[in-house]
């Protein structure tokens, strides 16, 4: 060990007795180490001296206790947002828990009547992306100017507010999936239920955002078209027609399938979110004017 | 020491007779990991002015350094089971707070170091002031708050929190050579500083 770092461990008192001895010999007949221990001294002093002055305050190990304590984030987060979840559930009408539910036993009842699964197939996403139009904005919102005027963001209302009118809707379009089972063997449940749940998801989202920027009417003829489109049969309507059967081909092909249908539905409910606060803007014009 | 948690109403008889005497580490880590509250009481008894000063070497902000002590008692608690015992809890403790202090150096986008570093430069002594100048306290105050704070804490570990200079390396989480070429560092600096003073 060299002598400074010796000497540092002297005047930090580190030192055993018998490495003290030692080295005091060597600091009698060494200027520089002297030197240098004045100075690690007066350092040691002044940190001393100033630690002394600044106490550290009283009341932090209790402050402490308090965030140990204290309920974690993900429990705060989830307090929040079941907080939100009530909520928004009292604003959002009546009428469309009961008339869902209505329709959606016709349609069952319609499907077990004709014993074809294309019923369901066809009208749950109608159900579905109907009731999701009708959840947001000044049209649907008895209290649209109060929602708007809360601190809690447009999107994380609509967010709210989607994800009850689609889990009921999910709920529903199951029960009429097991009602199905009347008529069809348990193994088919899996695939039944894929037939609808991605068109539905889609359809919805892609009414939800229109609704957002044209209004009600407006989407659900839009989205209503669009669905509907896919059951064209151009022999019907004649051979001029016959060019665009490639077309319609495709267009059906994306209606069944799953992956695409997913991953479009959440980039519209991701886009219809981030709409949402920008209709909040408009409205506070309105409101202005 | 800190004499904060003296008179504490809702502490029991056995507690306050505990807090007299100096508190065993080990019993206090274990009383941690079983998640004893009054561990952290008697913790900060023992060391909370220590962790508190080290704070505050690093970052020259009282509120700052209330923070990061808070937060190391929390981190203390939540990670007790990870002490396995193998250096002094002190050290760890150290550890913990200089971990936590970079955090937050780093996450603040106006370091307050940077601006006690400047104002240190920026305070020339006035005429009145020159005379005392060469009180030892001053120059040596002035020296060690004109080092950089990675510089300022291997002071504080060694001088006043008294580690040797392995532990200085593991709370620093570098070489131990850089400590030492850290404490070289620092006394040219101050010699430096010193001769300045002199001429004077």
């Amino acid at each position: 060990m060299n002598h400074e770092e010796q000497l540092i461990r002297y005047a930090a008192n580190q030192l055993s007795e018998n490495e003290r001895a030692e080295f005091e010999q060597h600091l009698a007949n060494c200027a520089d180490c002297q030197t240098d221990l004045l100075l690690w001294k007066s350092v040691a002093d002044e940190i001393h001296a100033s630690n002394a002055t600044v106490p550290a305050p009283v009341h932090l190990a209790d402050s402490a206790l308090e965030a140990i304590h204290a309920p974690s984030k993900l429990t705060r987060a989830f307090k929040s947002m079941t907080q939100l979840l009530r909520m928004q559930l009292l604003l959002i009408h009546n009428e469309l828990w009961v008339g869902s539910a209505a329709l959606m036993f016709i349609f069952l009842a319609m499907a077990l009547l004709v014993a074809r699964v294309e019923v369901l197939h066809f009208f749950v996403p109608i159900v579905a992306a109907g009731t999701v139009t009708l959840i947001y904005g000044s049209e649907h919102d008895p209290a649209a100017e109060l929602t708007f005027a809360t601190p809690i963001s447009p999107w994380k209302i609509l967010l709210a507010r989607l994800t009850l009118v689609s889990a009921y809707n999910v709920f529903l379009a199951l029960c009429a999936t097991v009602g199905l089972l009347l008529i069809l063997p348990p193994q088919a449940l899996g695939e039944l239920i894929l037939g609808w749940l991605a068109p539905m998801t889609f359809l919805s989202a892609l009414a939800l955002l229109l609704s957002l920027w044209i209004g009600t009417s407006n989407a659900l003829f839009i989205s209503y078209t669009l669905w509907a489109a896919q059951y064209l049969a151009l022999t019907s309507v004649g051979e001029w027609f016959a060019f665009l059967a490639p077309w319609l081909e495709s267009y059906r092909q994306f209606w069944n399938d799953p992956a695409l249908l997913f991953i479009f539905g959440f980039a519209l409910v991701l886009f219809a979110l981030w709409s949402a606060g920008r209709e909040q803007v408009q409205w506070r014009r309105t409101i202005a004017l | 020491m800190p004499t904060a948690d003296l008179a504490l109403p809702w502490k029991s008889q056995e507690t306050q007779a505990a807090m007299t005497q100096p508190v065993d580490d080990l019993d206090l880590i274990r009383r941690l990991q079983a998640g004893d509250d009054d561990a952290v009481r008697d913790l900060y008894a023992q060391y909370g002015q220590r962790l508190y000063a080290y704070a505050l070497r690093l970052t020259n902000d009282p509120a700052t350094a209330e923070d990061i002590t808070q937060n190391t008692l929390v981190t203390a608690w939540r990670t007790a089971r990870t002490f396995r015992g193998e250096g002094r809890l002190i050290a760890w403790l150290l550890g913990i707070v200089h971990h936590t202090a970079m955090k937050a150096i780093r996450n603040s986008t106006n370091y307050l170091d940077d601006v006690a570093e400047e104002t240190i430069s920026e305070d020339q002594p006035s005429p009145e002031e020159q005379a005392q100048v060469k009180d030892e306290r001053r120059w040596v105050r002035q020296g060690i708050q004109s080092l950089s704070s990675e510089h300022r804490a291997v002071l504080e570990l060694v001088f006043y929190q008294e580690l040797s200079l392995n532990e200085a390396a593991q709370v620093l989480n570098i070489p131990v050579g850089t400590v030492k070429s850290r404490l070289s560092y620092a006394r040219n600096h101050l010699r430096g500083v010193l001769a300045r003073t002199e001429e004077r």
